[in-house]
Formats: structure tokens, C-alpha cells, sequence
């Protein structure tokens, strides 16, 4: 049998620990396996063969995949990588959850993707003189059209097709590694020279499989434009606004200063406490692990109530969906937005 | 143990605790059958998260009358092995006790629960304008509980002292069950034995911490570093000795030696000297008016001692910070160059320091191995690092040879084999010939009163 995980990868681990404070699955457990170091931990056991395949499982589903870990890591361990190896092996033929199943067969197929925004007010098609493409996002364009009308609305400069393939994100976090890649390099192909992204998931994977310099997220490729921007008013007052880091984006792209500028010229920034810290919307785990995600959010949303913010931006759409469930659940009126969106409404 | 009386071990603790802080799964027992010490492996049978102290007491009373080997570990980031259950048993895991149960602004201490780490409790303190002064590398990451087990040190040794010079009071689990509190929150008492002294450091062998007080010191209102650069670390250690015999008892006196500063270099391009045999990082923390003519004075010593390459100030707070995780990033910069790394802590008298990093230099020649020395120079402490190839047979062999040569070269200049990792199961075989089979008889003795079973952390300490 080949060995799961690439050996190298595994060796860079110096089980120092330093993960343990920063995962969000040990914060709410205080349990070793349930830490980045623990994983690995189980990963060598069974890359070694002390462990069967089905010991794995349960941590495989427990982990966000925030890879909050990453930035922390003194030895350079590429936990995100590791993840994805671990999904590949526990999660084929039956222990592949059926949510997972449904979600590839839909993006999976370019008709199907077409179909998700197709009664969606989605930004119109169009080709521009410059080498910057949109990307649409499969579920962003399903459940937040907004988000690509407002970006044609204030960069008058990039193409639209609503012709595009899914990125293949969301098959490489959940155990179709090598489709993931496939996918990623083939909307590449389709979409020459830079790729702008709306969604930090979409970015950070597309970024690993084409190369950094290919792909801009949003907020990055807007803060290098050093735009000037008008704070929005409210009564007299520049609006409070918070935000949510995405995960991939801080941790795998290293972006998170950028969104933070733009929004302070926007109106009043104010840092919502453990901003970076994952909101436990994680691709498909709020639909997999829905308990453990609202556990994750728990506290988040508290913090986010007594700030008593006009605004809470994202930068991806996993999270502006969790982030609006929990907080009209927990019946916090803070509007969840899309950094995009702020600008074109400071625009108008 | 069988799989059968593992089983029932099970259903006992299940019966007695509840199945919330009890479990035994494959998956757990493989994940906390190490700690952050390489080569140290050993599956324990159940795990137990308790909550609270009459927890840890009725798990510890069960592990006396069933004779179960029973280990306390906090974040497992110790780097001695002194948490791997290599006879089995239970483990007992204190990360989810981690309350700061009061911070005394008058009194300038803290009581806490033995899971807070130590990042949390110098953050809860900063709050108060104090701070804890104990900062060992793994402060992120390390718990109180495992602070006190192992006496940690760090940065701050030679102007500061180490986690013994700061606990006050101690509520602990003894090897019978019975709850006993030593010490409180004074700074004077000499009332009786000093049993919160002897327990710290006492690495889980005569009870399990269940809450510490803690004296902490006004927080710094400024802070000053600079770096030096030397042909090699003995000419940087001789410039260490120059600076403490002018008077001068700084915060901050790090170095690392060639091997190291190309690791840190090539790891996080800081734009060190990767020619110089040494780096010698200087610096101190107080009143403006005192920090900086005193940093300024250990600049101009180092600048005159012989081997010195160049001396440059730290212009700024960022600039201080990226000297500051240059020697912090020693060590991982260091494992990226083998598959194995070995970390060392041996401590000399500071006079001595220059020869001994000499010998260890040799040392490293005679067996052809990858040596990285960085450490202390303030306090004596050295972390000499082996890295090597850990499917490298002959290397891992040629390793623990070497390793023992440096244990009796510390013994040799009136030094210990470990500074402030702690003894752990990687140090036992050499304690003996450091204190002597006297002070190791006593040792024991001591052990058998606080746990007349032998089940606290079996194989460490007293044994």
C-alpha cells in the first residue's frame, strides 16, 4: 500500500506544541488529539503502520482546516497539506460524507455551476482591454451575487464570464486532492493572466495549484490600487465596522493587513476580538459538523454583539453565511458584508 | 497490562469519574504517548481530564489503591520526556484547568490553575501594570503546572531568577489522595520545611499541582538591546565576563554560535553576519534613565574585547524584536536542517563558559556531528543541539556518545547536565553521577513519603 502522507512533510514536525493555543478545536476540547500536533501525531502512527486508517477518521472530520497552525509553526510544518492528505485517505467510498458527495458532483460540472447563478442577479458578462479575470465563486455566486456586481460596479477593468468552472477548492479540502488541482489548473487555462478572487478559500487554493503571482484576492489587488476612499456616514457619524479574517487567506496567503486598511478608511474600524480565529463556517464543516461549528462561533458572536458594529465585513463567502445565520439567530442586527460590497456602497 | 484489565481500568475510572473526563481510545491514547521530546515513546492505558481538585484527588487516590502508574502533564511541551507514560497507566491531563483565579494588584500575585499558560497569565497581569518574569521559549504554549514541575527558566535567569523564585503557594494532590496547601502569599515565611521549594521542580513525582500562587513584578517601562558580533563563542562568552564584572547585571546576554546564526539566517533573513563565529545579543529592561547609558556601557565593553567584530544598537522597538526572535528561533531553525534534533542544557559557571564551548566544539569535530550551540551566556545555561538524520543509524549512535562526553564535561567545570528543561527520563541515567548515590538515596526517601505507592510519574525523579 503507498503511505498516505508525504514523508517529508511529516518529518518537519518537531512536536514542540507551539499549535496547541492557537487551534480552535484544542481551545474547546483541551484534547491532545484534537491539536495540530496530536494529528500529526496520529498521521505518523499510521503512516507507520501502528495505527489503522480508521483511527484517523474522527480527527480527519473534528479539524476545521483553518490552518491557524501554520503562521505559529517555528519548523515550517505545512499542516494545510497534510490535512488534505489525511482527507484523501479517510475520506473515500463510504466515509465520504454524502453533503460532500452531492457538493462535487454539482461543482464538478460546469453546467451545473452555470445553473447555480442562473437566477441569480449575478454581474453581467463582459470582456475588458486589462489581464484581470473574476472569478464568481460557485457559491458566490449561488448565494451572493451582490458581491461580483458590486466589484463590476467599482473596478470597471476586469472580465466577467459567467462561463467558468468551479476552482476546485472545495474537492481539495475534502479528500479529491489531485481533481482539486486538475480543476484549479484548468480554470487557470480558461482565464489568462491574473485571476481576481472574492472568496479567501478560493484564492489561497488557487494561489497554491497556479502559482502566487497568478491570483489577487480582492482585498489585496484593491489596497495596492491605493484608492481613495469616503467613510460612510450614518446619522452624522463614519459607520463602526468590524471584520472577519478568512482563515486561508491570513493563514495560507498571509493577507490580512490589507482588508483591515481599506475598512479603516471606510468608517470607524474597530477589531473584533480574535478576528483571526476561525468562525467555524470552514468550507463544508458548518454543514458537516454543524454542533461543533456553532461551538466554534459561540463566543464570537457575543463579542461581536457588544461592540454594537454597523458593519462586520468578510472576505469569503463560508463566512458571511455562517457569520449571518448565527448572528440573526442570536438576533444581532451588525449587517454581515462583503468588503467589496462597503466600497461600492461608500461609492454611491 | 492486558487488553482485558486495560478494559476494566476503563470501566473503574468511567465508574468513578464519569465518561466526560474518561476515555481510552486508540486515537487518544497514540496521540499523548509523547511529549515534545524526540525519541521518547510509551502508550498509556486510559486518559483523564479532570476539572477540578477533588477530581485530580479521586483519580490519584485510585491510581494508590490500584497501584497504577498515574502521569500529570499540562501542554506535553517539556523537553525532557518527562510526560511520556512509558510504563503505562493513566494519564492525567490538567489543560482543562485553566482558570486565573485572582490577580492581586496590592499583593503584585496571582492564583491560578495549574492548565493556564503562561502567555495568559503574563497577558492577564500586563492588565495590571505587572508581569510574570518566568519566560521559557515555549511560553505560548507551556502551562503554570508544568512551569512549576519543571522550575522553567528563560531569557531573564541571571537579573530575574527563574519559576522557583517566584511560587509563593501551592494547593497539591499527594501520592495517598490527600489534598494538602504549602507556602501562601507571603513573601517572607519560614514557618516548617520549605515543601512548596522541594515540590518545585519536582516534575510530577511527589504530588499533582492543582493551584499556584505566584509572585509577580512590576512590568518594565522600557527596554533597550543591542547585538555584537565575535570571531567565536569564546570570545563572546570572555566579553560576557567583561560586562558582569563592570557591574553591570542586565536582563538579556544571548548568544549563539555560527552554526546556529547561518540556521536563523538562512530560516528568517534577518540580515545577520553569517560570517561571524558568534552573536552575542545584549539588552535591559527598566527606567528609560537607567536602560539605555547601561546598554550603551555593555556596548562599548563589547566593542573593546578582544574578537569582536562590531557592535550595533537596536534603533528601535521592531528592530529589538527581530534580534529578540533571532535566539528564539534557534532551535527550529536548527531542526530544518536534520530530521532529528537533539536539544541540550547543560549550565557551567559563567567563568567557565568560554572553555566549555571550546570543548564542545571539539566534541563535535572528534565525532563529526552537526553541533549548534546557543544558549544563555547571562546565567551559564548552554543548549548545545545535535541535528542528524534520524534513519541514520550510525549518526543516532555517535550522538548519544557525544551527548554523554558533554554531561561529564559539565560535571568536569562544577555544571549541571540540565539548566532548566528538567530530568525527565532523558536525564535520569546521569543523574547519579552528578549529585551522587547519597543525595540519590535521599531522593528517593523523599519520594516515598510523598507517594508511598510509587505511582506519580514512575521512572522520573526518585526512582
Amino acid at each position: 500500500m503507498t503511505k498516505p502522507f508525504t514523508q517529508n512533510k511529516l518529518d518537519r514536525c518537531i512536536s514542540c506544541g507551539y499549535c496547541l493555543p492557537a487551534c480552535p478545536t484544542y481551545k474547546l476540547t483541551g484534547n491532545e488529539e484534537s491539536s495540530p500536533r496530536g494529528r500529526i501525531t496520529l498521521m505518523r502512527a499510521v503512516q507507520d503502520g501502528k495505527l489503522p486508517l480508521v483511527d484517523l477518521v474522527r480527527e480527519s472530520n473534528f479539524c476545521l482546516g483553518c490552518r491557524a497552525c501554520e503562521p505559529v509553526c517555528p519548523a515550517g510544518v505545512e499542516y494545510g497539506v497534510l490535512l488534505e492528505e489525511m482527507r484523501v485517505a479517510t475520506w473515500t467510498g463510504k466515509n465520504r460524507p454524502l453533503i460532500v458527495r452531492g457538493l462535487f458532483i454539482a461543482v464538478g460540472t460546469k453546467f451545473i455551476v452555470r445553473l447555480l447563478g442562473l437566477f441569480s442577479p449575478l454581474a453581467k458578462n463582459r470582456k475588458s482591454e486589462g489581464e484581470v479575470h473574476l472569478a464568481l465563486g460557485c457559491f458566490e455566486r449561488a448565494l451572493f451575487p451582490s458581491v461580483s456586481k458590486a466589484v463590476a460596479a467599482i473596478e470597471p477593468n476586469c472580465s466577467i464570464s459567467a462561463d467558468q468552472g468551479c476552482c476546485g477548492a472545495l474537492h481539495a479540502h475534502n479528500g479529491e486532492l489531485e481533481k482539486g488541482k486538475e480543476m484549479a489548473v484548468a480554470l487557470g487555462e480558461s482565464m489568462p493572466g491574473t485571476i481576481l478572487s472574492t472568496a479567501g478559500g478560493c484564492a489561497a487554493h488557487l494561489s497554491s495549484a497556479l502559482g502566487r503571482d497568478r491570483v489577487k484576492e480582492f482585498s489585496e489587488w484593491w489596497a495596492a490600487k491605493e484608492a481613495v476612499l469616503n467613510p460612510i456616514i450614518k446619522s452624522g457619524k463614519p459607520v463602526r465596522i468590524g471584520f472577519q479574517d478568512s482563515c486561508h487567506l491570513r493563514n495560507g496567503m498571509g493577507v490580512f493587513k490589507e482588508p483591515r486598511a481599506i475598512l479603516a478608511s471606510l468608517g470607524e474600524y474597530v477589531e473584533v476580538p480574535d478576528a483571526s480565529g476561525c468562525c467555524g463556517a470552514a468550507g463544508t464543516y458548518a454543514l458537516l459538523q454543524k454542533k461543533n461549528s456553532r461551538k466554534v462561533i459561540s463566543q464570537k458572536v457575543s463579542d461581536i454583539a457588544d461592540l454594537k458594529l454597523d458593519y462586520l465585513a468578510t472576505v469569503n463567502p463560508g463566512c458571511t453565511r455562517q457569520l449571518k445565520t448565527e448572528l440573526k439567530r442570536a438576533g444581532v442586527i451588525t449587517k454581515v458584508i462583503h468588503v467589496a460590497e462597503l466600497i461600492a456602497l461608500s461609492q454611491k | 497490562m492486558s487488553a482485558a484489565s486495560s478494559t476494566s481500568l476503563l470501566g473503574q475510572l468511567t465508574a468513578l469519574l464519569g465518561s466526560e473526563i474518561v476515555r481510552a481510545d486508540a486515537t487518544a491514547l497514540e496521540a499523548y504517548s509523547r511529549d515534545a521530546t524526540p525519541l521518547f515513546h510509551g502508550l498509556p492505558e486510559v486518559i483523564v481530564s479532570p476539572r477540578n481538585t477533588e477530581e485530580v484527588a479521586k483519580v490519584v487516590k485510585f491510581a494508590a489503591d490500584t497501584k497504577t502508574p498515574i502521569i500529570a502533564r499540562g501542554a506535553g511541551s517539556n523537553l525532557c520526556g518527562a510526560t511520556v507514560p512509558l510504563s503505562g497507566g493513566i494519564v492525567l491531563s490538567m489543560a482543562n484547568m485553566k482558570k486565573i483565579l485572582e490577580i492581586s494588584k496590592s499583593e503584585a500575585l496571582a492564583v491560578v490553575q495549574p492548565g493556564v499558560t503562561n502567555i495568559e497569565l503574563d497577558e492577564a497581569a500586563a492588565k495590571d501594570g505587572l508581569r510574570f518574569i518566568p519566560d521559557p521559549g515555549s511560553r505560548n504554549v507551556s502551562t503554570i503546572g508544568g512551569n512549576v514541575a519543571t522550575s522553567a527558566g528563560g531569557l531573564r535567569g541571571l537579573k530575574y531568577g527563574t519559576t522557583k523564585n517566584y511560587v509563593l503557594g501551592l494547593e497539591v494532590v499527594l501520592g495517598t489522595g490527600e489534598i494538602l496547601r504549602t507556602g501562601g502569599r507571603l513573601v517572607k515565611d519560614v514557618a516548617g520545611y520549605d515543601v512548596t521549594r522541594l515540590l518545585v521542580g519536582s516534575e510530577g513525582t511527589l504530588g499533582v499541582f492543582t493551584e499556584i500562587t505566584v509572585a509577580l513584578a512590576p512590568r518594565p517601562k522600557t527596554s533597550k538591546y543591542g547585538v555584537a558580533y565575535f570571531n567565536d563563542l569564546a570570545a563572546a562568552a570572555n566579553a560576557v565576563d567583561q560586562i558582569i564584572l563592570s557591574g553591570i547585571m542586565p536582563a538579556t546576554l544571548e548568544f549563539l554560535d555560527n552554526t546556529c546564526i547561518v540556521a536563523v539566517e538562512e530560516f528568517a533573513k534577518l540580515g545577520l553576519d553569517t560570517k561571524a563565529g558568534a552573536l552575542l545579543l545584549f539588552g535591559d529592561d527598566g527606567d528609560e534613565t537607567s536602560v539605555i547609558p547601561t546598554v550603551e556601557r555593555m556596548a562599548e565593553i563589547a566593542k573593546v574585547a578582544p574578537g569582536c567584530r562590531g557592535v550595533t544598537l537596536a534603533a528601535d522597538v521592531a528592530a529589538a524584536e527581530q534580534l529578540l526572535y533571532a535566539r528564539r528561533c534557534s532551535l527550529p531553525a536548527l531542526a530544518r536542517l536534520g530530521s532529528l534534533s537533539i536539544l541540550e542544557d547543560i549550565a557551567v559557571p559563567r567563568p567557565k563558559m568560554a572553555e566549555v564551548v571550546k570543548r564542545i566544539e571539539e566534541i563535535a569535530q572528534r565525532f563529526n556531528l552537526r553541533i549548534g550551540t546557543f544558549g544563555h551566556a547571562g546565567d551559564g545555561n548552554l543548549h548545545p543541539t545535535i541535528v542528524l538524520d534520524k534513519d541514520n543509524v550510525e549518526e543516532v549512535k555517535k550522538s548519544e556518545l557525544a551527548l554523554r562526553e558533554i554531561f561529564n564535561l559539565a560535571i568536569e567545570y562544577g555544571g549541571t547536565i540540565t539548566g532548566e528543561h528538567g530530568v525527565g527520563s532523558a536525564k535520569l541515567p546521569f543523574l547519579e553521577g552528578l549529585i551522587g548515590p547519597g543525595n540519590m538515596e535521599l531522593q528517593r526517601s523523599i519520594k516515598n513519603v510523598f507517594d508511598p505507592k510509587g505511582i506519580l510519574n514512575p521512572g522520573r525523579l526518585g526512582s
